[in-house]
């Protein structure tokens, strides 16, 4: 292989050839070769250039003359084989090109030349790449065996390509390549130790248990002869490049490993942390190295707990962007983390933790005295809470990844109890709370079905061992009623407490208990203020609000139902507000920066509350409220709606040129009301409750065949209600009798409900007992006075409207309203102009 | 029917008008009346040309022509072009081809409108003398011909040739209501030969075929009339509200504007008496401009609408109270 085209960091196999080709003769042929290189390499470096500072079309002018000068070269390379730092360049300047295309943000920020340029080059060099494919390929599988992320290889390709050239070069020069190549392979040597030394920790970490000065001495054995061998070996170097500065970090040959040393070096660690340059990853690999090393040593666990707080923090800190959220690898290396320091603390009572221990403080050695650390585990712990949550709301919900993801539920769970169990015996009472308030936040949205099932009496024998082992388990009602009367009396900050009631209540709602719910509600006054507080305190009074209203609906409760939904659904953004997605919307009401924002406060989908029910629920309580209402006030002009969005609907409905069978959920409420209007509960029914409603919204209620039976019962009231309202006028007298047949309802519920009308006024008639008929009275007005009352009152509206004119016409403001009530502007005729009033005046 | 000359006059007795009378052919009147029945059904409303010739400061129409409908996909359709061709045929079968106006058919009483308004006042621009006939085919069919003519008065031309509806030149100009629209009286004109026509039906008509007049069923009329005055008093209160919050606007930043003199004033006299020189003037209107305001004309022509309306119910109910009081006389007798 010509040493020219050689890799940069090639240099043995050079060695091997380069003594008798490089001859003065050879080199006059060489000539235009070298030549051409140094072309190339220019170019390549103003190619790296660019990439840096980002600037595609430099990128691209450059490449598109490198491409020129390989194509003039062709004939070499044919001969000799395409070089590889030309390889290296193709493969890094794709997958550069990539990452740049996938950065929808960045590509949004480059300007329009810029733009243009990346999508030129990204096809150019797809195009061309396909030519080199194996190479390429070859190339990166090579780069894979490093250890380390993205951002370190390509520097430290940078280097090593640079090295390359300076090695070329120099053997260019004459004789002396082989003394370059000496000094090439000691750089490489000291870099390679130091790759070797974290390999070293690894292994330390592992368990290996071999003494550390003799794996030194083994390694840099090999080390020497790695480097003399073949290339194979060279690859890993590229690891270690970005260690060079951390070398001294480690310990020293030899050195007796004891706590102050640790102490230490774990500082110095730390000292990296949140600094621009450090290797993230490496950083972790190194503090659980060090936590190997103490753990080996037998520093104790105070140290060991330092060292772990320190892990799972630099675990946080892996992802710098705040709307990043946790690789699986890493969420699972932390929650082994938590797990194993949980294990520590319990196992060792003598060991404090807090975050208001000073650093100085400490007692980490193993003494007499108990151990001191700083450091929190509760906000770890609420940490990989949110971390949780967060990779939930960036997993598809309807994956198998979702599912596996919901899996670790269990364990969150798990580590949360056990901190709670930890806190309770050695916590401060706010600690407790914030942890009591994390356990809440993971039961209260659950329907405790064991405690259902008990309730119902249904402790069937046939049940496996596992459900007995279950059901043993306390109810949550139970454990909710504990955590969260606990927070009630101990909390001092409003939040924690707010957040804990109106779990409170979504749990028992959730569990039909509707006046402990309602109870609550009222008895906390949140309705009055919850406008004050944040976002997600507001989503979560959204999500128990309707909860609530489901309940209501649930128990029969029409009116409270309506009531409960009306706020979230008239503003025809429920999604929005229960935080279950985000809705269309144009980028002048919403920058980027505000819907990051929302993004991060989405409810995880395994939370979320059905929308369709919701709609459904609401729609069918309005339907019950409304469609009597309408029927008793026709001809009222001042007949408010009780529901905007139901007559929405309804008139969605009117507007349809063909009216087919009802498909969506809307349409058989819609065509459910059409039937109600006529009194005719059969189809009413029909259109509520068939196979497409339970399948869409009533098999979704735990006690689906109550809630049916609900309504079933009120549609026949109210369309009773209704027909009576209707076609009153049309009747001299009715049999209750033949209302109770019509309505399938019995007599007594006819003739309450009959006489609750004749009460409220609502229906002219009296009933005759004897003869169990129900007479009706001609009082209403006909549609003729109904009109002309209804003129009137237009009219002395606009008499109104006219009299504030003339008001402001005299420039008397008061005038209008000091007049009295009655007399109204009978009195004003008088007031014309002054003169007429006077004389008036003085007539009387 | 009988009633050849009806002389529905009306109070104004217009002095300026080149046109005091009309006289109407029989012809015109059926014509009118066939093409409602054929064409026109509930609210729709049919319209067509008056040709006739002035005599003196007489109007005679002697003949019309209905505009055929058309719906609003015909967009080649040229009505003007239709015209033309109309009275084109029509001189070359010798009827008076002249344009004296224009008809419509009225749906309980609602003519009065913009609409009516714009076509009237170019029709009356063109040519001075034409007008406008209004035939009520509801009232017909209850058994009393209900056919007016209208047109505008002089001082609502010149309004409507300024083209300004603001409050200001209404005031000056004294324009009501009530002096929007003048009645011509008509008179229908027969030749001898249909006279005695008519004579001869006369006779032959029983008194069944009259008993439509007789009909005491009223509240649906009522109704009607009723629903579409509340609809109009509604536009009316609509249009007093937003001239009065016009009104309010004005009166405030006419405040505004005198607070800013008052205190430009003062800093002047106080730079004065401290030897600077005063503020340069700006332009005040620039800075306080006038709101705008709400074109009134809309509210003239609710006024006169409602107005009409009013005096349809008068009539009705005037009308149907005679009839119940006879009818409570029969039964009395009978009884």
């Amino acid at each position: 292989m010509s040493r020219f085209f050689a890799t940069g960091s090639d240099s043995e196999s050079e060695e091997s050839s380069s003594a008798d080709e490089i001859t003065p003769k050879k080199r006059i042929v060489c000539c235009p070769l070298r030549f051409r290189f140094e072309e190339f390499t220019n170019i390549i470096k103003t190619i790296r250039n660019a990439m840096k500072i980002r600037d595609m079309s430099k990128c691209l002018e450059e490449f598109e003359q490198l491409y020129r000068a390989f194509l003039k070269s062709k004939t070499i390379m044919d001969k000799e084989g395409v070089p590889q730092f030309y390889i290296r360049l193709l493969a890094d300047l794709e997958d550069y090109l990539n990452q740049l295309w996938e950065d929808k943000e960045g590509k949004k920020k480059m300007n329009k030349n810029n733009a243009k340029a990346l999508s030129t080059l990204r096809q150019k060099i797809r195009k061309y790449n396909k030519d080199f494919e194996t190479e390429i390929a070859s190339y990166k599988e090579v780069l894979n065996c490093s250890p380390n992320d993205e951002e370190s290889e390509s520097e430290d390709d940078e280097e090593s390509e640079d090295w390359g050239s300076d090695s070329v070069d120099s053997g260019g020069e004459s004789e002396d390549n082989e003394g370059a190549a000496a000094s090439l392979a000691v750089v490489f040597l000291k870099k390679y130790v130091c790759f070797n030394l974290e390999l070293l920790s690894v292994f330390l970490f592992d368990g290996f248990k071999r003494k550390r000065h003799k794996k030194m001495e083994q390694v840099d054995e090999e080390a020497d002869e790695e480097g003399e061998g073949e290339e194979g070996g060279w690859e890993k170097v590229k690891g270690g490049v970005p260690l060079v500065k951390e070398k001294p970090k480690m310990f020293a040959k030899g050195t007796e490993i004891n706590n102050a040393v640790v102490i230490k070096k774990l500082n110095e660690i730390l000292q990296a942390r949140g600094k621009k340059g450090t290797d993230r990853s490496a950083q972790i690999e190194l503090l659980h190295a060090l936590a190997g090393i103490s753990n080996e040593n037998n520093l104790g666990e105070g140290i060991l707990v330092k060292i772990k707080f320190n892990i799972i923090a630099s675990l946080y800190d892996y992802n710098t962007n705040l709307a990043a959220f946790m690789k699986a690898e890493m969420w699972k290396k932390c929650l082994e983390c938590i797990d194993e320091l949980l294990d520590i603390l319990f196992e060792n009572s003598n060991i404090f933790i807090g975050e208001n221990i000073a650093e100085d403080s400490e007692n980490l050695a193993i003494s007499d005295q108990p151990f001191r650390v700083r450091g929190c585990i509760l906000t770890l712990v609420e940490r990989m809470d949110e971390e949780f949550t967060k990779i939930m709301q960036n997993t598809d919900p309807h994956s198998q990844e979702y599912v596996d993801n919901l899996k670790d539920e269990g364990r969150v769970c798990g580590i949360i109890d056990r901190l709670l169990q930890y806190l309770e015996s050695k916590g401060s009472t706010e600690e407790v709370c914030r942890v009591y308030l994390r356990r809440i936040m993971h039961t209260y949205y659950k329907f405790d079905y064991k405690a259902h099932r008990r309730s119902l009496g249904l402790q069937g024998e046939t049940k496996s061992e596992q459900d007995q082992e279950e059901s043993e388990g306390e109810d949550s009602a139970i454990i909710m009623d504990r955590l969260c009367k606990f927070i009630y009396a101990k909390d001092r900050t409003d939040r924690i407490r707010t957040c804990a009631i109106l779990c409170h209540i979504y749990h028992h709602a959730l569990h039909s208990r509707w006046y402990q719910a309602r109870d609550l509600m009222l008895m906390s006054h949140l309705q009055d203020n919850i406008q004050h507080a944040d976002p997600p305190v507001q989503i979560l009074y959204n999500r128990t609000m309707v909860q609530l209203g489901i309940c209501a609906f649930r128990q029969g409760m029409i009116k409270d139902a309506h009531n409960a939904l009306l706020d979230i659904q008239s503003s025809g953004r429920a999604k929005e507000l229960l935080g279950q997605g985000l809705l269309m919307r144009n980028m002048q009401e919403r920058n980027a920066e505000q819907e990051k924002i929302e993004k991060r406060r989405q409810v995880p989908f395994h939370m979320h509350i059905n929308l369709e029910l919701l709609e459904c629920v609401y729609l069918v309580s309005a339907m019950l409220l409304e469609i009597p209402y309408m029927a008793a006030h026709e001809f009222d002009a001042r007949r408010r709606m009780i529901s905007k969005q139901f007559h929405h609907q309804l008139r969605v409905g009117e507007r349809q040129p063909l009216l087919g069978p009802p498909e969506s959920m809307r349409e058989h409420v819609v065509a459910a009301s059409k039937a109600m209007k006529m009194g005719d509960w059969k189809t009413c029914h029909s259109f509520i409750i068939n196979e497409k409603m339970n399948s869409k919204v009533w098999d979704l209620f735990p006690e689906t065949q109550r809630v049916r039976e609900m309504l079933v019962r009120k549609i026949q009231e109210e369309s009773l209600r209704t027909y009576l309202f209707t076609y009153s006028s049309v009747y001299d007298s009715l049999s209750m009798e033949t209302l109770s047949e019509m309505f399938e309802l019995e007599l007594p519920t006819v003739h309450s409900i009959i006489s609750k009308m004749i009460i409220n006024e609502e229906l002219m008639a009296s009933l005759d007992q004897p003869t169990q008929t129900v007479v009706m009275h001609r009082t209403e007005p006909t549609s003729l006075q109904n009109m002309t009352l209804q003129l009137a009152e237009k009219l002395g509206g606009l008499v109104e409207n006219n009299e504030r004119v003339f008001d402001l016409k005299q420039g008397v403001y008061g005038g209008y309203f000091n007049r009295d009530q009655k007399g109204g502007y009978q009195q004003r005729q008088n007031y014309q102009r002054g003169g007429y009033r006077n004389q008036n005046q003085s007539s009387y | 029917m009988g009633s050849l000359k009806d002389s529905a006059v009306s109070g104004s007795n217009p002095l300026d008008s080149p046109v005091k009378q009309i006289q109407i052919d029989g012809l015109v009147v059926l014509k009118i009346i066939k093409h409602y029945q054929e064409e026109g059904q509930g609210s729709e409303v049919v319209q067509g040309v008056l040709l006739g010739l002035v005599v003196e400061d007489r109007l005679e129409i002697t003949n019309c022509f209905p505009f055929p409908q058309h719906t609003e996909d015909d967009v080649d359709f040229d009505e003007v072009q239709y015209q033309m061709e109309m009275m084109r045929s029509l001189r070359h079968v010798n009827i008076d081809h002249l344009h004296v106006g224009w008809y419509q058919s009225t749906y309980y009483g609602s003519f009065v409108s913009r609409a009516l308004l714009d076509s009237q006042f170019s029709y009356q621009h063109a040519i001075e003398e034409s007008v406008v006939l209004i035939y009520d085919p509801i009232k017909t069919a209850q058994g009393s011909l209900c056919l007016k003519a209208y047109r505008l008065t002089p001082k609502l031309m010149e309004i409507c040739k300024e083209k300004d509806f603001s409050p200001e030149t209404l005031k000056k100009a004294c324009v009501g209501y009530e002096h929007m629209l003048e009645e011509v009286p008509i008179v229908i004109k027969n030749s001898h030969l249909i006279n005695v026509l008519l004579l001869d039906l006369q006779e032959k008509s029983m008194v069944a075929d009259k008993h439509e007049l007789l009909n005491l069923s009223s509240s649906n009329h009522l109704e009607k009339s009723l629903q579409l005055l509340m609809d109009r008093v509604d536009g009316m209160s609509q249009e007093i509200v937003k001239y009065n919050s016009y009104c309010r606007n004005l009166s405030k930043q006419q405040q505004q504007k005198q607070q800013y003199l008052q205190r430009r004033q003062q800093e002047n006299t106080q730079r004065q008496s401290r030897g600077e020189p005063p503020l340069p003037e700006e332009d005040i209107n620039k800075m306080f401009k006038p709101p705008q305001a709400p074109p009134r004309m809309d509210t003239l022509l609710i006024a006169g609408q409602v107005n009409n309306y009013c005096q349809n119910i008068k009539a009705f109910t005037s009308q149907n109270l005679g009839k119940l009081f006879m009818a409570e006389a029969l039964q009395g007798h009978s009884s």
